[in-house]
C-alpha cells in the first residue's frame, strides 16, 4: 500500500455508478481511498434481487467489485442501531402523527454524515466523500459554501441542508461537477462494471416499495398509542366548510397534497389540504391546496449560524420542485418563518425546506405547518 | 508495507510440506478410493497413510477418523447424527456451553426447534465451564449429548475437556467436542480421555480449506447426515477429497511435530504482546486468563474503542487482527462469547482478537506495538468529540 500523496479519504459507497466514479476520480487524483457501505437496516430476511435499495446484500457486493478493481479496501459498516433509531422510528412516528417525513435528508443529517465523518477521522481520513451531485464552494471569507450539482436535473443539494460547516469543511463530492451523462461515460472509461441501476425513489428500508404493509407492521409492533393507530383505520373525509363528504382510508396513509388513493369519487379533482386530528382529512380543490408560507423547525444553517437579519431567498419544498422566490425570517437559532412570493401547493408537513440563494444552499428546515395565503383565504394548514 | 498476518484463529497459511504433498493429487494421481485398480488403490493409500496422521494429532486410532469437509460438517454430523437418535430413546437433553461456535450453536437452536430441550451452561469471567455444574446438570436431565468446545475460538480459553469428558462418563452421556481451535495447539487425547465425538478442521492448522475429520469412538454409533456410497464406512458418503485430505495429513504431522515447540514460542510472543499492550495503553482488558487460554491467541477489550473501527484502523497498517465472528456482509456484532463470560455491552463491542501462528516472529510483535497506541489514541479521541 502506498502512502498517497494527498491523503486519506474515507468515501461513502452504495455499489451505484456516482459514488463508484466517486471513488475512481480520487484514487486517480493521488488520494489514498478507502471505501465504505453502510449498513443501515437488517436485509437478511429479503430474497436476492428484491431491490435497488442502498445496503442491500447485492449493494454491498457492488461496491465491494469496484474497490478490488480499482485497488482499495472496502468495509461494511454497521449503523443499524443509529439509523433505527433516528430514521426509522422517526418515519414510523411522523406517519402516525399524520405527517410527510423525508427519510433522506435525515439520515444525511443525523447519520450518513457525522457518522461517517467521525469514523473517518478514526480511521485517519483528512476527508470524508460522497457520490451526490452538490458542489463545494468558498465564500469571501473562505468559509465553506454548498452549492448545487452542476447538472441542475441530477441536483441532491435539496437532501443536504442539514450539514455542519465542521462536516462541509471536510466533504468531497467529487461528482458535483459533472453531469449524470458523463459520469457514465467515466464508468465505462475506467472500465467500471456498474450495473445501470434505475433511480430508486422509494424509500430505502423499504425496498419492495409496500410503504403501506411496512407502517401496517411497524406500527403496530411498536405499540403506539391508539390515537395514533386511529390513523391507519377509516376516517371522516370533509370539505373546508366541515360538511362531511364521505370516508377516507386513514390520515395515516395520506399527505397533504396527495389526490389519487382518498377512496373518494367526487366528480371534480379533490386534494387533501389537510390531515385533522384525531383522524380527519380535509379535502379541497387545487387552489384550496396553495400556501402562503410556512414555519420550519429543527432549522440548520449550512454557515453554521442564522442570518443576523430577514433575508430574500429561494425556497424549494420537495426535491424536484420549482424553487420559489421568498422572504425568510430567522425566529431563533432553530426556526424560521418563510413567506412565499406566490402560492406553493402542497406545502406538506414533515418534509422539508431547503433554501437557496442562486446555486448556494444556505440551509433549511423541517416544515412544522404551512401558513394561510396573505389574502386569508383560509386558517393555516397542519398540527 | 509488509503484512502483518496475526488472525491464525480465522485460517492459517497452508503449510508449503502440505502443499507439495497435495500437488500430484491435483495433477497426475486421481484414483478414485473406492476403485479397485491401480490408480484408485494409490489414492485410497494416501486417504489411509493421512488418517492415520490426523488420528496420531488428536490422540485416537486411525479406524475412529471420518473425514469431511470441514469443523462445521463435522459439529453438525456430531450433533445431528447422535441427538435425534438419542431423544427417540428417551434422552431428550442436549447440553452445550454458552461459547460454543457458531457450527454448533446453530445446530443446537434447529434441534431445539425440534422438540429438543437444549441446556446451555454459562462460564466463569475468564470464559471456562465448570464440571461440578456439568454434573449437577447431567444429574438433572436425561442428556443423549454433550457438546463443549475444547477452546474457544474468540478468546482462545481452554476448557477443562478430560474433566467434562469424566463427568459424561459417569453420567453414561456421549460427549462431544469442537476441538477446532485446539487441534495442531494444544495436546489432545481422545482415546485416553474418553471423548466419544471430536471435531477439526484443517486450514486451523496450515492444511488447506474444505478437509476436517469427525473423530468417533470405536463402536459409538452416528447416523450419517449425507447418504450416499459407503464411503468412511458408511457414516460420510461422498467421493472423498483425496487432495485436501493430504494435505491435512502432512499438515497434521507437521503440527504434531512442532507442538510443544510452538506453543512454547507463540506463549512467549503473547505474553509480550500483553505486557506491552498493558504498559502503553490505559484501559486495555484481557479477556480470558494467560495461563488458561492457547497460547497462541490475545483477546483484549480497549475500553471507549470501537472495535470495528480498532480492526479497521490496523488493516490500514498493514495489519491483520479480527474481533467476534463476522456476519455474512462483513458487519461486526458484539461477541456473545464476551457477553456469557459477563464483560458488558460495551467492552464486549471493544474487543480485538489477536491470534498468532507459525509465520509470526518478536518484530511483528513489536511492530503491532508500535502502532496500537496511535489508532485506539485516534479512536478515543473522536469517540470524546460530539458529532
Amino acid at each position: 500500500m502506498i502512502r498517497a500523496a494527498r491523503g486519506r479519504v474515507v468515501v461513502a459507497m452504495s455499489g451505484g455508478v456516482d459514488s463508484s466514479v466517486a471513488a475512481a476520480l480520487l484514487a486517480r487524483g493521488g488520494w489514498e481511498v478507502v471505501g465504505v457501505t453502510m449498513r443501515n437496516f437488517c436485509y437478511g430476511d429479503l430474497p436476492a434481487g428484491s431491490g435497488a435499495s442502498c445496503c442491500s446484500l447485492e449493494a454491498i457486493e457492488d461496491a465491494r467489485r469496484v474497490a478490488d478493481a480499482i485497488g482499495f479496501p472496502h468495509y461494511v459498516l454497521d449503523f443499524e442501531e443509529d439509523f433505527g433509531r433516528a430514521v426509522v422510528d422517526d418515519f414510523v412516528r411522523e406517519y402516525a402523527a399524520g405527517r410527510t417525513p423525508n427519510p433522506c435528508v435525515r439520515c444525511n443529517r443525523l447519520v450518513r454524515f457525522p457518522r461517517l465523518f467521525s469514523r473517518a477521522r478514526a480511521l485517519g481520513a483528512d476527508r470524508l466523500a460522497t457520490g451526490h451531485y452538490a458542489r463545494l464552494g468558498r465564500d469571501v471569507g473562505g468559509r465553506p459554501t454548498l452549492l448545487r450539482g452542476a447538472d441542475r436535473a441530477k441536483d441532491q443539494s435539496y437532501y443536504l441542508w442539514g450539514l455542519t460547516p465542521r462536516v462541509l469543511e471536510r466533504t468531497l463530492f467529487p461528482i458535483g461537477h459533472l453531469t449524470k451523462s458523463q459520469v457514465r461515460a467515466a464508468a465505462a472509461e475506467i472500465g467500471l462494471e456498474v450495473a445501470e441501476k434505475p433511480e430508486s425513489q422509494e424509500v430505502c428500508f423499504v425496498p419492495d416499495g409496500d410503504l403501506r404493509g411496512f407502517l401496517q407492521r411497524e406500527v403496530s409492533a411498536r405499540g403506539l398509542s391508539a390515537d395514533a393507530l386511529a390513523k391507519f383505520r377509516p376516517g371522516p373525509a370533509v370539505d373546508a366548510a366541515g360538511h362531511e363528504l364521505g370516508t377516507h382510508p386513514g390520515s395515516g396513509w395520506l399527505t397533504v397534497g396527495q389526490r389519487r388513493g382518498v377512496g373518494l369519487a367526487l366528480g371534480e379533482p379533490r386534494y387533501v389540504i389537510e390531515l385533522r386530528q384525531p383522524n380527519t382529512a380535509v379535502l379541497g380543490t387545487r387552489e384550496d391546496l396553495a400556501a402562503g408560507g410556512c414555519d420550519l423547525h429543527e432549522v440548520n444553517w449550512t454557515a453554521g449560524a442564522p442570518p443576523a437579519a430577514e433575508l430574500d431567498a429561494e425556497v424549494q419544498v420537495r426535491h424536484r420542485a420549482e424553487p420559489v422566490e421568498a422572504r425568510v425570517e430567522p425566529v431563533s437559532s432553530t426556526a424560521a418563518r418563510i413567506r412565499f412570493g406566490r402560492p406553493v401547493t402542497a406545502v406538506a408537513p414533515g418534509q422539508s425546506a431547503a433554501i437557496y440563494r442562486g446555486d448556494e444552499l444556505l440551509g433549511g428546515g423541517v416544515i412544522r405547518r404551512a401558513l394561510p395565503r396573505s389574502d386569508g383565504a383560509r386558517e393555516p394548514v397542519g398540527v | 508495507m509488509d503484512r502483518i498476518y496475526l488472525d491464525h484463529n480465522a485460517t492459517t497459511p497452508l503449510a508449503p510440506e502440505a502443499a507439495r504433498a497435495m500437488l500430484p493429487w491435483l495433477t497426475e494421481r486421481f484414483g478414485n478410493p473406492s476403485s479397485v485398480h491401480g490408480a484408485g488403490r494409490e489414492a485410497r493409500a494416501a486417504v489411509e497413510e493421512a488418517r492415520r496422521a490426523v488420528a496420531d494429532l488428536v490422540g485416537a486410532s486411525p479406524d475412529e477418523i471420518v473425514f469431511t469437509a470441514g469443523g462445521t460438517e463435522s459439529d453438525n454430523l456430531a450433533l445431528h447424527g447422535t441427538v435425534r437418535r438419542a431423544a427417540a430413546r428417551g434422552k431428550g437433553t442436549l447440553v452445550i456451553s454458552a461459547i460454543e461456535h457458531p457450527a454448533v450453536l446453530r445446530a443446537a437452536e434447529g434441534l431445539e426447534r425440534e422438540g429438543i430441550r437444549v441446556v446451555r451452561l454459562g462460564v466463569d469471567a475468564d470464559g471456562v465451564v465448570d464440571p461440578a455444574e456439568l454434573e449437577r446438570t447431567l444429574a438433572e436431565h436425561s442428556a443423549g449429548l454433550v457438546s463443549i468446545m475444547a477452546a474457544n475460538n474468540e478468546t482462545g480459553s481452554l476448557q477443562p475437556v478430560a474433566d467434562l469428558a469424566a463427568v459424561c462418563r459417569r453420567a453414561a452421556v456421549p460427549f462431544h467436542t469442537d476441538a477446532v481451535q485446539a487441534a495442531g495447539r494444544v495436546p489432545l487425547a481422545f482415546d485416553a480421555w474418553g471423548f466419544d465425538l471430536l471435531s477439526v478442521s484443517a486450514h486451523k492448522f496450515h492444511g488447506p480449506k474444505g478437509a476436517g475429520a469427525l473423530a468417533v469412538r470405536r463402536g459409538f454409533r452416528i447416523a450419517p447426515q449425507l447418504v450416499g456410497g459407503r464411503q468412511e464406512k458408511g457414516r460420510r458418503a461422498g467421493t472423498e477429497n483425496v487432495p485436501a485430505i493430504v494435505g491435512m495429513g502432512a499438515a497434521a504431522r507437521l503440527a504434531l511435530a512442532d507442538l510443544g515447540t510452538e506453543a512454547a514460542r507463540l506463549g512467549a510472543l503473547k505474553r509480550r504482546l500483553w505486557e506491552g499492550i498493558a504498559a502503553a495503553i490505559p484501559g486495555a482488558h484481557l479477556n480470558g486468563a494467560l495461563d488458561r487460554t492457547l497460547p497462541s491467541t490475545l483477546n483484549v477489550s480497549f475500553e471507549g474503542v470501537d472495535g470495528e473501527a480498532l480492526i479497521l484502523g490496523l488493516d490500514l497498517e498493514g495489519i491483520c487482527v479480527s474481533s467476534a465472528s463476522a456476519c455474512s456482509s462483513g458487519a461486526v456484532e458484539p461477541s456473545h462469547v464476551l457477553i456469557a463470560m459477563g464483560r458488558g455491552f460495551d467492552l464486549a463491542r471493544s474487543s480485538v482478537r489477536i491470534s498468532l501462528g507459525r509465520g509470526n516472529d518478536a518484530a511483528q510483535v513489536e511492530r503491532l506495538l508500535e502502532v496500537l497506541p496511535g489508532v485506539v489514541e485516534r479512536i478515543r479521541a473522536m469517540a470524546a468529540v460530539p458529532s
